[in-house]
């Protein structure tokens, strides 16, 4: 073989390899079987997320990018009855569908509606993955994501029309504040709520540095509801 | 009867009206048992905590003429963080009633009372510690949002939301559940109607208790 074609029979090659590197950092880990995670980002606007739909939307992107599309996804979020939305009243827990549901790696977080929202959840930092499989950073990290945004009782219910805890039902960065929960299981004080993964306390305000300023970053918790 | 006489004593007359008139007001004062703070401390939700609200009661009560009494603010304040083991509802601190405001008109006979649809608080009673009406829906400016920290059974809210401004301490975080004293609001809905337990306030600086529709005042009780 001639010296010049044999150089360029190795340049190929490497182009090859190189094209296939570029492809697999292009192209995130696929998990078609994934029916619950955590938004690696959110739409960046702080709380307003464009109502409902416009989360359920967001969930539904990120889904597709790890081949996981084909499901009807669901933000866990409620909304509630306000002066601007009367009998706007949407409890999260009624829109995940039944479970069983199970994050990136195939661990189930929890069997059903009723699991999920009992003690016996199998939710923490090692299964509250991202639709990429990534933890998030909770306590102890710097920033600190743990915030998840719900606007929910722990019971997965719609707090009472006196009181805005979803930043007016996800249509505002403005006004009201937005329930969160510690996706770590950790807060600052041993408390049930710092425990808890869907209500622990409310957002200092519902612009994104607000959200930034009480541990989170605009995330949420999505749901194969079919 | 001469002119001269006939006017003395028709002067005598209008005189004792007078006094007794005075007389019945200034009694209705010392047995007022309820009103509304004409002025807040004026730091938005930072009150000096619950006993600096009760201090306020106790001043603006004395400076009618019914500072003989307790009086405490009708305040909840609930456990957090930085205030463990302070659930405090402010059903429990108000006394047992009746409680009669600055003209003597009973606003409630008792604590279930003023906590059901009998009771009578509305703009026409919730009357400030100076027998005046607080501004409401149509007034400019609109002051008749009233602290409360409460939900509709006077109760503290649960510990996973802070709709105390911290407890009453704070002008920075948080937000305040407030009650209309005129039981009105922009929609036609149970909470907007409710005295106690209408809406949360923009923010605990006075600046967002205004700009909701309030200005820093609540509600005082004389509990004996």
């Amino acid at each position: 073989m001639h010296r010049s074609v044999r150089l360029t029979t190795l340049t190929s090659m490497a182009l090859l390899a190189l094209g296939g590197i570029a492809q697999a950092q292009q192209q995130p880990p696929q998990a078609p079987n994934m029916t619950f995670f955590v938004t690696s980002s959110g739409p960046g606007k702080g709380a307003e997320l464009g109502g409902l739909e416009g989360a359920d939307a967001h969930c539904q992107k990120l889904a597709a990018t790890v081949g996981a599309g084909a499901k009807t996804w669901r933000a866990y979020l409620s909304t509630n009855t306000n002066l601007a939305e009367p009998t706007k009243t949407v409890n999260a827990r009624d829109r995940i569908g039944k479970g069983p549901w199970q994050n990136f790696k195939g661990d189930v977080i929890a069997t059903s509606v009723d699991d999920l929202h009992s003690a016996n959840n199998k939710l923490n930092q090692a299964t509250g993955l991202t639709e990429r499989g990534n933890k998030l950073p909770g306590v102890g990290f710097t920033p600190n994501y743990h915030d998840i945004m719900t606007g929910s009782q722990p019971d997965g219910t719609a707090f009472p029309g006196n009181m805005n805890m979803t930043c007016a039902n996800y249509t505002s960065s403005q006004f009201g504040k937005v329930e969160v929960g510690h996706v770590d299981r950790t807060g600052l004080a041993d408390t049930a709520q710092a425990h808890s993964w869907n209500s622990s306390h409310q957002s200092r305000d519902c612009s994104q540095e607000g959200l930034i300023s009480t541990g989170g970053n605009g995330l949420l918790y999505c749901f194969a509801a079919q | 009867m001469n002119t001269t006489m006939r006017s003395s004593i028709l002067a005598s007359a209008a005189l004792l009206a007078l006094v007794l008139g005075g007389a019945a007001q200034a009694q209705d004062a010392a047995n007022m048992t309820f009103f509304v703070t004409s002025e807040g401390p004026g730091k938005g939700g930072d009150l000096g905590g619950l006993a600096g609200a009760d201090a306020h009661c106790q001043k603006l009560a004395a400076a009618a003429g019914a500072g003989s009494k307790t009086w405490h603010a009708y305040l909840s304040s609930s456990t957090n963080a930085a205030n463990p083991g302070a659930t405090v509802n402010a059903r429990d601190r108000i006394g047992r009633g009746p409680w009669q405001n600055a003209k003597g008109v009973v606003i409630a006979t008792s604590v279930e009372d003023l906590h059901s649809a009998g009771n009578k608080i509305s703009k026409e009673s919730g009357l400030t510690e100076k027998g005046t009406v607080v501004n409401g829906v149509g007034d400019t400016p609109n002051q008749h949002d009233m602290l409360t920290g409460s939900n509709m059974d006077g109760r503290a809210m649960p510990d996973n939301v802070n709709l105390t401004c911290n407890n009453w301490t704070s002008s920075n975080f948080g937000s305040a559940i407030v009650g209309h004293v005129d039981r009105r609001g922009n929609a036609d809905t149970i909470f907007q109607h409710h005295w106690g337990s209408s809406h949360m306030s923009r923010g605990c600086t006075q600046p967002d208790l205004v700009a909701t529709g309030g200005n820093g005042y609540f509600y005082c009780f004389a509990v004996n």
